[in-house]
């Protein structure tokens, strides 16, 4: 299968190096280059020597939140009397981030087998493959694979001719961002509204009908074969400390080479967007760097010249989140930018909880107002205001998606906005401040 | 005899005096009322009859919310709602009055009815000539303390959803 | 359980270990503000009014869903906790419409009151607020969509409280709305528990809407009159016409809970075909609207020429244990007749017999909320007992109850029992055996039976009951608000208040087969409905009733009554639990039943003492053995006391037939809500028992 962007040769290819093979999502290419070798290794040492290697690797979940994936699995109580399930989350909806989707196009196994050691880890038998309801062509794939899994006896009984089972079964969601939230995702699985859950309890002590669930991203998964073959630590060497390995990195926006790219964590990012992403297209100068998906807050240039990595990036101010690193050039309108990322989550907010549910709304109108010419001053402060008042307070992290990328345009792009307000001509100075 | 000249001439002059603020005030505009030969003037302010407001397109502005009975210290307007529908539409709201009363007989005009209503319905008018010998007539109707539609506004016919937009 | 240390608003408090914040709060006396949060239901953390700050969290807490820990820290009034309000108000208020002065809710609003007390004064707001119209989802149940803050409190109340799951949410983000079961519209209890619950005046009730504010009514604390579960309802009245039936405050056995026929069927008493006037037949053969005096005095000549064996009377499972006493006391002295009875709904005098000389083996409403398991024999508890079904399934949702039900046909409980056993009616106590092993391992037991357990098969079942070796209680099942008290006060052919022998006299039926019956005089009973009628063509007959029914259109003299809501008195629940009613409003031209008995008494210069419903109750607690020690002051401030019927040792005649429910569903009880107008508008389709 083609990819559509070229290799870098400055990419470290860990799991995305059978991307581009032919044949690159069947079993036998698979097998060809190093498939399901980790999954005999696997059976072959215990539970805790996984979760040990894992822990080894510093492996931090790859869907957004970063938490370290050897300890998410040790939390999962293997002495439980319920049983176990795995489930990926493939509800891959964060703008500017497509990794997951070529991890099941190119190399569905990879994700197979991820899911077979993870089950072993955690004495789990059943797992399901949650895959958003807009990748139907991907649903096909993942289907074809585990049936040449289970046709190959790496899935059902007596897996490797030993006596694990496990079965995997593909899900689909009907289109909502909300349902990549891990209890959302939960909930619709089981044939609910797709609305978070009260937490605690975790997923990794009750998820998935009231089971005990390991619950993680598709690359998190996909990552954990590599880990075994080569060993935790030789994967951890890969990274910075504290970020092991390598990730896919998925560069959109003014660059001229567009992809996603596979780089070890702590990869500097300036070196990423001008020698691996050809540099900001037509020639024209960085204006910021959205690092994470839509709900990380943008970096202005001049504070991008750091590593790509989950502290470095926190320290700067934004988050590495799902890898969605987004590019915007010197003509970049940033009260269209607040905006449209405002419209997003406007229209993806479940409604559940009060302050995501009116708070996205009346930005979204507020921000409408001011990028149709009709701004006040005041809404300058409040537009930033109510973000603020959103962050933190939400049930469940949505909220916090819309109100970062909102805080940081405004705060530091305000003088676009004002603009804006200046070009007015019913603009009023006063100010209405709340209590 | 010098005496009494100046005693005449100081009378004189004193009755001069006071004629003078007569004839003044005979020149000058008067400030007591011809009532009841004359209409009664009142300050704008001046706490009479009530009046029951409408709105530009002459529907009623009461919209049956009680707050003029709850904030009447003598406990005189009595109201009933009903509810508007889409045939029958009397106010702007979803609700009206069906029986809106003032007892007269124990009003006492402190206006709390007037700045307790949330939508301008009620009104203190100039009205004030009520007396009368059967205290069942000072029980005024909703008939009789309503304003006359415009003589411009079309007959009411809104639609039924006005409450967007608040 | 561990007792931790937990410090609010620097005061340290001692709170049970996990117990909620917002619990442990209220305990000493701070208000934690939550819309969503609702005791006894399931939690929601949407609202996010209950954000507190915690000492060493990065965030501020929902107070509604965190469990207190030793040593926590919490600060309820800080300042990042009073902004979050105000902005979560903010929010709240920024879509909604702001027409207090025709809502419904207002002057009751939580909403209201909130922003009152955290909210800020002004919107800064200045887009257009989203509009979408008001539905209509059933006779009784309109939304308003704007007003809607999502609470859930709805949603949660019907799928768990009422075991309906009628409403749910639809769409996404601020367009998410509640639905009906039946897209658009409900199908449902129609029971009213949503509306009552909304915290806003989101959903309001076809009948209160914009009919008044709620200062303007007098809140009356009386019984519902429908059902025998006696569920306390608090009557909004206003220009002596009820409004409202609700109870918020809780009060009673029922909380807050009311069915369909407790919240609405109330208008019946403003039927136009009530009758206001005494009606006496005519030489032409018709009945003619008369005064009360004439009427009277016609009744007091006749009952007196006809006093005797032959007289007959026939009693109401509606009017008040006073009501009920004074006429079997009449009718056995000033008559001299031994021939009362009553429509007989539940064996409940073979339960007392067999449990003579036992105690506290006869449950109250309350034992089925904190029983430890609970078996229903015979019964579709949802459509005939709503009260004490929703007492199972809260039991279950609190405490994790043991249901296990033995029915003919499916049940509402069947969804929560542990095992459903289903078997023709006849063969109820086969079914019960089967559950002998699963019962006997439980820790105690409230059996309840319908009407097809009866006489023989009541000792079988307590034979059983007793056989298991653990605690157990009965209950068993009648039909209307007082049927329990005309039993408790001698309505019988053979036995007199207290459920002690008298002389024999006929029976219900036995009275319309007597070609001989000489009079026959009715009290708020219907026995000639369905086309029965009466052997004796002679007789003489009066009827006192609130409408013309079969029976009273065959009577020589109608005299209009009034109805539970018209008089003061107590009645006495399906558990033998007595409350008290309180007048709330007159219906002109209409008397109390007991005014009418001591009028009549008069009449025929019979002394009854003073007739007035504390006199009479005093006369009760002195001479009618269960009902002497009960608690006054209970009583008399709107409680419920459970008597203890003790049986006086001899056996009741058991004549098979003899009772029978009239098998009534939720929206039906015959004689009264087939004047509710409200009850049959709801009725999308007759329902039935077991289906």
């Amino acid at each position: 299968m083609k990819l559509f962007n070229e290799p870098s040769p400055l990419e470290t290819k860990i799991i995305s190096f059978r991307f581009g093979l032919e044949n690159s999502a069947s079993i036998d290419t698979y097998l060809a280059h190093d498939g399901y070798k980790a999954l005999r290794k696997a059976l072959e040492i215990s539970p805790d020597d996984i979760i040990n290697e894992l822990k080894a690797s510093n492996l931090r979940g790859r869907g957004g939140a970063g938490f370290p994936t050897g300890m998410k699995w040790s939390f999962v109580p293997r002495a439980s009397e319920k049983p176990k399930y795995i489930v990926v989350n493939a509800d891959e909806s964060e703008p500017g981030t497509c990794k997951d989707r070529l991890l099941i196009q190119h190399d569905p196994h990879q994700l197979i087998e991820g899911c077979l050691i993870g089950a072993l880890a955690v004495g789990a038998k059943k797992g399901w493959i949650y895959i958003r309801g807009e990748y139907n062509y991907l649903i096909h794939i993942m289907d074809k694979a585990i049936a040449e899994a289970y046709k190959n006896g790496y899935l059902g009984k007596n897996i490797c001719g030993t006596d694990f089972e496990f079965d995997l079964y593909t899900h689909t969601g009907a289109g909502a961002y909300e349902c990549g939230e891990e209890s959302a995702l939960l909930e619709s699985l089981e044939g609910k509204r797709g609305v978070p859950r009260i937490r605690p309890p975790f997923p990794a002590i009750s998820g998935a009908f009231q089971s005990p669930t390991l619950l993680n991203n598709v690359e998190t998964f996909s990552s954990v074969p590599a880990i075994l073959r080569m060993g935790g630590q030789a994967y951890a060497d890969l990274g910075v400390p504290r970020s092991g390995g390598t990730r896919l990195v998925c560069m959109s926006g003014h660059v001229n080479k567009p992809g996603v790219y596979e780089v070890p964590l702590g990869f500097p990012l300036m070196k990423f967007v001008n020698e691996i992403g050809g540099g900001v297209w037509k020639g024209r100068a960085l204006k910021a760097i959205i690092p994470g998906g839509s709900s990380s807050p943008l970096l202005k240039a001049e504070e991008c010249d750091i590593p790509m990595d989950y502290d470095s990036i926190a320290k700067a101010g934004s988050m590495l989140g799902s890898g969605g690193l987004m590019v915007m050039d010197e003509t970049t309108d940033m009260v269209k930018v607040a905006l449209r990322i405002m419209r997003f989550y406007q229209h993806e907010s479940c409604g559940w909880c009060i302050p995501c549910r009116e708070g996205t709304t009346w930005l979204k109108k507020m921000l409408q107002r001011v990028s149709d010419g009709h701004g006040q001053t005041r809404d300058i402060d409040l537009i930033g205001d109510l973000a603020q008042n959103m962050m933190g307070r939400t049930f469940c992290p949505l909220g916090d998606a819309a109100a970062m990328p909102t805080i940081a345009i405004v705060k530091k792009y305000r003088n676009e906005f004002e603009e804006y307000v200046a070009r007015n001509p019913f603009a009023s100075p006063e100010l209405v401040s709340i209590a | 005899m010098a005496n009494s000249i100046s005693e005449i001439l100081g009378s004189a002059a004193a009755i001069a005096k006071g004629m003078s603020v007569t004839l003044k005030e005979m020149m000058s505009p008067t400030v007591t009322e011809d009532y009841p030969d004359a209409p009664a003037k009142f300050q704008e302010r001046y706490r009479g009859v009530h009046v029951l407001q409408r709105d530009e397109a002459g529907l009623e502005k009461c919209v049956a919310c009680f707050l003029c009975a709850a904030a009447c210290p003598s406990n005189c307007i009595y109201i009933e709602a009903d509810e508007n529908t889409e045939k029958k539409r009397i106010s702007g709201g979803e609700r009206y009055a069906s029986v809106y009363n003032i007892d007269y007989s124990r009003c006492i005009f402190c206006g709390f009815c007037v700045e307790a209503c949330p939508t301008d319905a009620i009104t203190h008018g100039h009205q004030f000539e009520i007396a009368s010998y059967n205290t069942s007539t000072l029980i005024y109707r909703k008939e009789q303390m309503l304003v006359n539609i415009a003589p411009n506004v079309k007959a009411p016919a809104l639609p039924v959803e006005t409450t967007g937009g608040h | 359980m561990a007792l931790v240390n937990v410090t609010i608003n620097g005061v340290q408090v001692q709170a049970e270990n996990g117990a909620l914040l917002i619990e442990v709060a209220k305990q000493n006396g701070i208000e934690i503000p939550a819309f969503c949060y609702y005791e006894g239901m399931s939690l929601q953390a949407a609202c996010r009014m209950c954000l507190v700050e915690v000492e060493k969290a990065p965030k501020l807490m929902a107070g509604c869903t965190l469990p207190v820990a030793e040593g926590m820290v919490v600060r309820t009034e800080s300042e990042p906790v009073v902004k979050a309000r105000k902005t979560t108000l903010e929010f709240l208020l920024s879509n909604h419409p702001l027409d207090c002065p025709v809502c419904d809710k207002g002057g009751e609003c939580e909403l209201q009151d909130m922003t009152f007390k955290y909210g800020v004064g002004e919107s800064r707001f200045t887009e257009i607020k989203q509009h979408v119209p008001e539905k209509q989802w059933s006779p009784v149940v309109f939304y308003d969509a704007p007003r809607c803050i999502l609470c859930y409190r709805c949603v949660r109340v019907c799928n768990e409280g009422m075991g309906v799951g009628a409403l749910g949410v639809s769409y996404r983000g601020v367009n998410a709305e509640i639905i009906p079961s039946n897209g658009d519209h409900l199908e449902c209890d129609e029971c009213g528990s949503c509306i009552d619950i909304c915290p806003v005046g989101s959903l309001t009730s076809g009948i209160y809407r914009y009919k008044t504010r709620p200062w303007e009514m007098e809140h009356v604390g009386t019984v519902c009159t429908h059902c025998s579960n006696g569920c306390k309802t608090t009557l909004g009245v206003r220009n002596n016409e009820i409004v409202r039936g609700n109870n918020r405050d809780k009060s009673g056995i029922n909380g807050e809970f009311l069915c369909v026929k407790g919240r609405y069927a109330f208008d019946f008493t403003q039927h136009p075909e009530r009758l206001q006037t005494p009606l006496i037949r005519n030489a032409a053969g018709e009945l003619e609207e008369a005064s009360w005096s004439r009427a009277l005095k016609l009744v007091a000549e006749k009952f007196k020429a006809l006093a005797g064996p032959d007289f007959g009377v026939i009693g109401s499972t509606r009017t008040t244990n006073e009501e009920n006493y004074l006429l079997q006391k009449f009718a056995r002295t000033a008559l001299g007749t031994a021939s009362i009875d009553h429509h007989r709904t539940g064996d409940v005098v073979t339960l007392i017999d067999s449990l003579s000389g036992k105690t506290g083996q006869l449950a109250t409403a309350e034992d089925l909320y904190t029983s430890k398991a609970v078996l229903v024999v015979a019964s579709d508890l949802s459509q005939q007992q709503p009260l004490l079904a929703n007492k199972i399934r809260a039991n279950v949702r609190h405490h994790k109850a043991a249901v296990y039900t033995v029915t003919p046909g499916p049940v509402r409980e069947d969804k929560i029992a542990r095992k459903a056993i289903r078997i023709a009616e006849a063969d109820s106590l086969a079914g019960v055996e089967q559950l002998r092993e699963a019962l006997s391992k439980e820790a105690e037991l409230v059996i309840i039976y319908g009407d097809a357990i009866q006489g023989e098969k009541v000792r079988q079942l307590v034979a059983f009951g007793e056989s298991l070796g653990i605690p157990v209680k009965y209950v068993a099942l009648v039909d209307y608000a007082n049927s329990r008290g005309a039993l408790d006060m001698g309505l019988l052919p053979d036995l007199g208040p207290g459920y002690h022998a008298t002389a024999p006299g006929r029976s219900l039926q036995q009275m319309l087969d007597d070609p001989k019956l000489a009079a026959l005089w009715v009290v708020g009973s219907n026995p000639l409905k369905g086309g029965k009628s009466l052997a004796s063509t002679n007789a003489f007959v009066v009827v006192q009733d609130l409408f013309l029914t079969e029976t009273a259109q065959r009577a020589d003299v109608v005299l209009p009554a009034a109805s539970a809501y018209e008089k003061n008195g107590t009645v006495t629940n399906v558990c033998g639990q007595v409350q008290r009613l309180k007048k709330g409003i007159e219906t002109v031209g209409s008397k109390a039943d007991l005014a009418i008995i001591g009028l009549l008494a008069r009449g025929m210069g019979v002394n009854l003492g003073k007739v007035d419903a504390d006199a009479i109750f005093a006369e009760i607690a002195a001479s009618v053995p269960g009902y002497n020690q009960l608690p006054m002051p209970v009583i008399l401030t709107g409680g419920a006391v459970q008597t203890h019927p003790v049986n006086g040792g001899v056996p009741p005649s058991s004549v098979p037939g003899i009772i029978a429910s009239a098998r009534d569903t939720l929206f039906t009880t015959g004689s009264l809500t087939r004047y509710s107008k409200i009850l049959n508008e709801v009725l999308e389709k007759p329902g039935a028992l077991y289906s």
